[in-house]
């Protein structure tokens, strides 16, 4: 190596893959600095007079203190797990479907409108079945308009499916209006065509929802790990000219999944209506399909590492509201502070189990070499590998590892999913000689 | 239709403010999709500088008005700031940290503005004198005599006329400057402009801070000027209006001069609701015009596919300069 004169102070390099269990401690350190820092900072800004250690009690008790807070906590991770895992479908593919909230809203309204025009008209058995139907079809609607445009004409489904939120939004709005023009704009509850409960209390109403979470967990888990079309979503995702290449219809295949997406999001609309809320509100969806994205992107696409971040997620939702009223804030918006301020440590800690910092004390000496570790000397070495086999168009960066999530674990991607069909070539390859040439991204 | 006119023009300059500054963040190749957050936060951030310095019995305007300013660009570059770091240094997908900053932001605000500004409490109870607020929305004397050009055009509080100027420096500083160039090349192609010897640290840095906070007085000119102060809720509609801003980034073909026009436009769209008549019911049924006008603009751009129309080059994606 050529002597240099001036070493940069600070020298990032990519890490070997971690064990499992050290990337799991720099997780929880970073969850636990954001907790405690939240916990100066509220305990500081309290106007009672509140220490330190009640913010974690209270914590504790607003999420665990009665049996039917427990409950409730277990039905809202159930509802947003449910959310969350329909977006995994559609982020495996890197379709940015940021509409969850206007999904769940839609099949909340088309839940909403068959109890309002034939509830008490209909048997409840019939009544709840179309509901159900109804509500699924909705929410898929309302996912695949934004899938047929990116499939065709690769229309931004960022902004489309944002849009298309709103658009749900004020639909709620404008039915509410129609069927109660003099009311506040408000629903009362619907009595008719309830979904049946596991018993009277909170437990019972939570059980279903609870049960439906897991079926779909475990529907989805295996969607994407063993089927034929799980592999078809995470290889488009990777590379659509690869995809074409293994002569995958990708237009297909990106509005099928949207419909699972949204249908999914859809059910979960079915469930709020029909089994929690028996009416509807503009703010029904409360935030699901942006916490959604986050219990995705957290849970690194694992259907049951996001079962537990959306665990922990409610837990502090729940928590929160706990510590609003024992801190006497008026704001209840006090949760999201925090919550955010977890996300920017969750998501910051991935750089340090991606990539090694190396600084540099001896400033401006010279010697031979810079003071590598292992891990630098085994990266840089697999970089001249990288360039004695040049990309096709020139040297083209990249996207950095932030943006290949599954690859961060360290495990290749082909590894997740089945073995190919027979007619297609060897995919591993084909994802890495992809990845080099990519371009079509954005 | 006068009316409607200049409260277009005055809508359109909070999207106009927001729209600008994202398209700078783009330029330098970052979605930032936190722009709501950082909107709300420039509200946050003007409401405690203007109660800083307009609680007394007569607050000097000029004062009022540049605290306002100065502290919607801190908050809002702030957390401009934090994305910068989380996205630039250490390298984390820019959508799901833009959307944390907007989860942040607009929870910063809320709990901000009502248990540590108390806007209620100010506005409502007057102690923070109307007087104050009227700054913002004070406009050259006598332009009532010019008939509707000077209600239309010059009948604005000074933040309308920043909005513009803001606007056409950044268009200017983006085509003709040299700091311009190397910020597209940055967009383009980041490891071309590490190649040649441009900072691209530097330069995402400055851009993502700098577009944070022309956006955030976007917020400050919501909450204080066109609303004065009213909506309780200032954090959900300034919500909807980031993420209109954003769209707009691509209605307006990523030019911060074409914004000036297109947020007007937007303006109008956004208030139409209130000066169409019809039955109550059908109200929410005319709110949705924006965003299903905003959705055809989506799909018509992305059928004509020009290539002028093209967002940067690698926006979107993190830069390691030892990546291949």
């Amino acid at each position: 190596m050529e002597r240099v004169k001036k070493e940069p102070f600070i020298h990032i390099t990519k890490r070997e893959p971690m064990p499992w269990w050290k990337s799991l401690c720099i997780r929880v350190g970073a969850v636990l600095i954001a907790l405690i820092i939240s916990a100066i900072f509220i305990s500081a800004a309290s106007p009672r007079d509140r220490g330190f250690f009640d913010y974690f009690s209270s914590l504790f008790s607003g999420a665990f203190g009665t049996e039917r807070r427990f409950w409730l906590l277990l039905q809202n991770t159930a509802l947003l797990l449910c959310v969350a895992l329909a977006l995994v479908v559609a982020f495996k593919m890197k379709f940015w479907n940021l509409g969850g909230n206007g999904q769940v809203l839609m099949g909340c309204l088309a839940c909403a409108m068959c109890m309002y025009y034939l509830g008490g008209k209909w048997p409840d058995g019939a009544v709840c079945l179309l509901m159900f139907v109804v509500s699924v079809a909705a929410g898929a609607l309302w996912a695949v308009i934004p899938a047929i445009f990116k499939a065709f004409f690769n229309t931004n489904e960022s902004l489309f499916t944002l849009m298309m939120n709103y658009v749900a939004m004020y639909l709620v709005a404008f039915f509410i209006a129609l069927w109660y023009p003099n009311g506040t704009g408000a629903m009362p509850p619907l009595s008719d065509a309830n979904l049946p409960t596991f018993g009277s209390g909170q437990a019972g109403r939570s059980l279903p929802i609870i049960l439906a979470a897991v079926i779909v967990t475990a529907f989805i888990y295996c969607y994407l790990r063993f089927t034929k079309h799980g592999y078809e979503v995470a290889l488009v995702g990777e590379s659509k000219n690869s995809a074409r290449y293994a002569s995958i219809n990708v237009k297909k295949v990106i509005i099928r999944t949207l419909v699972l997406s949204g249908a999914l999001c859809g059910l979960v609309g079915f469930l709020l209506v029909g089994s929690i809320n028996h009416m509807v509100s503009t703010s029904m969806d409360s935030n699901m399909g942006f916490t959604g994205i986050m219990v995705a992107w957290l849970g690194k696409f694992d259907p049951l590492i996001m079962a537990g971040v959306a665990l922990f997620i409610n837990f502090l939702t729940r928590g929160m509201a706990q510590v609003n009223t024992d801190f006497g804030f008026t704001s209840e918006a006090l949760s999201d502070i925090v919550i955010g301020l977890i996300y920017f440590f969750f998501i910051g800690c991935e750089f340090f189990i991606v990539y090694k910092v190396h600084f540099n004390f001896q400033k401006g000496s010279v010697h031979p070499a810079p003071d590598f570790s292992m891990d630098a000397a085994e990266s840089s070495s697999s970089e001249e590998n990288g360039r004695s086999a040049p990309s096709p168009d020139g040297g083209d960066v990249l996207p950095a590892g932030g943006d290949a999530p599954v690859q961060t674990e360290g495990r290749p991607l082909a590894a997740d999913a089945d073995p190919p069909p027979e007619t297609e070539p060897s995919p591993p390859e084909g994802i890495k000689r992809s990845r080099r040439s990519k371009k079509e991204e954005n | 239709m006068e009316v409607f006119l200049s409260s277009a023009i005055q809508f359109g300059a909070i999207f106009l403010f927001g729209c600008v500054g994202e398209i700078l963040t783009e330029k330098s190749g970052h979605l930032n999709l936190g722009i709501p957050g950082i909107m709300c936060m420039g509200a946050a951030g003007g409401c405690f500088g203007v109660k800083l310095v307009a609680m007394g019995e007569s607050p000097n305007g000029v004062l009022v008005l540049l605290m306002g300013i100065l502290f919607a660009m801190l908050f809002a570059g702030a957390l401009g700031a934090v994305y910068a770091f989380l996205t630039v240094s250490l390298r984390s997908n820019q959508n799901v940290t833009g959307l944390a900053c907007t989860i942040f932001g607009a929870g910063f605000t809320s709990f901000f503005l009502n248990d540590v500004v108390d806007i209620a409490d100010v506005t409502v109870a007057g102690r923070l004198s109307f007087a104050s607020l009227n700054f913002f929305n004070a406009h050259i004397p006598g332009v009532e005599a010019l008939g509707w050009f000077g209600n239309i055009f010059l009948g604005h509080g000074v933040l309308i006329y920043l909005a513009i100027v803001i606007a056409i420096v950044v268009a200017i500083v983006l085509k003709r400057t040299k700091a311009g160039l190397n910020l597209r090349a940055v967009g383009e192609n980041p490891a071309t402009a590490d190649a040649v010897g441009i900072n691209v640290t530097g330069y995402k840095y400055t851009a993502t801070i700098i577009g944070a906070a022309i956006a955030g007085i976007g917020g400050l000119c919501y909450s204080l000027c066109y609303t004065s102060g009213n909506d309780s809720t200032v954090e959900v509609t300034i919500q909807i209006i980031g993420w209109l801003s954003i769209a707009l980034v691509i209605f307006t073909m990523w030019r911060p001069a074409v914004a000036i026009g297109g947020s007007f436009v937007f303006g109008a769209l956004y208030i139409l609701f209130s000066y169409i008549s019809v039955a109550p019911a059908f109200k929410p049924l005319l709110r949705l015009i924006p965003f299903v006008v905003t959705i055809l603009v989506l799909i018509v751009t992305s059928i004509i596919g020009h290539r002028e129309t093209q967002p940067p080059a690698s926006l979107g994606l993190s830069y390691f300069r030892e990546d291949r």
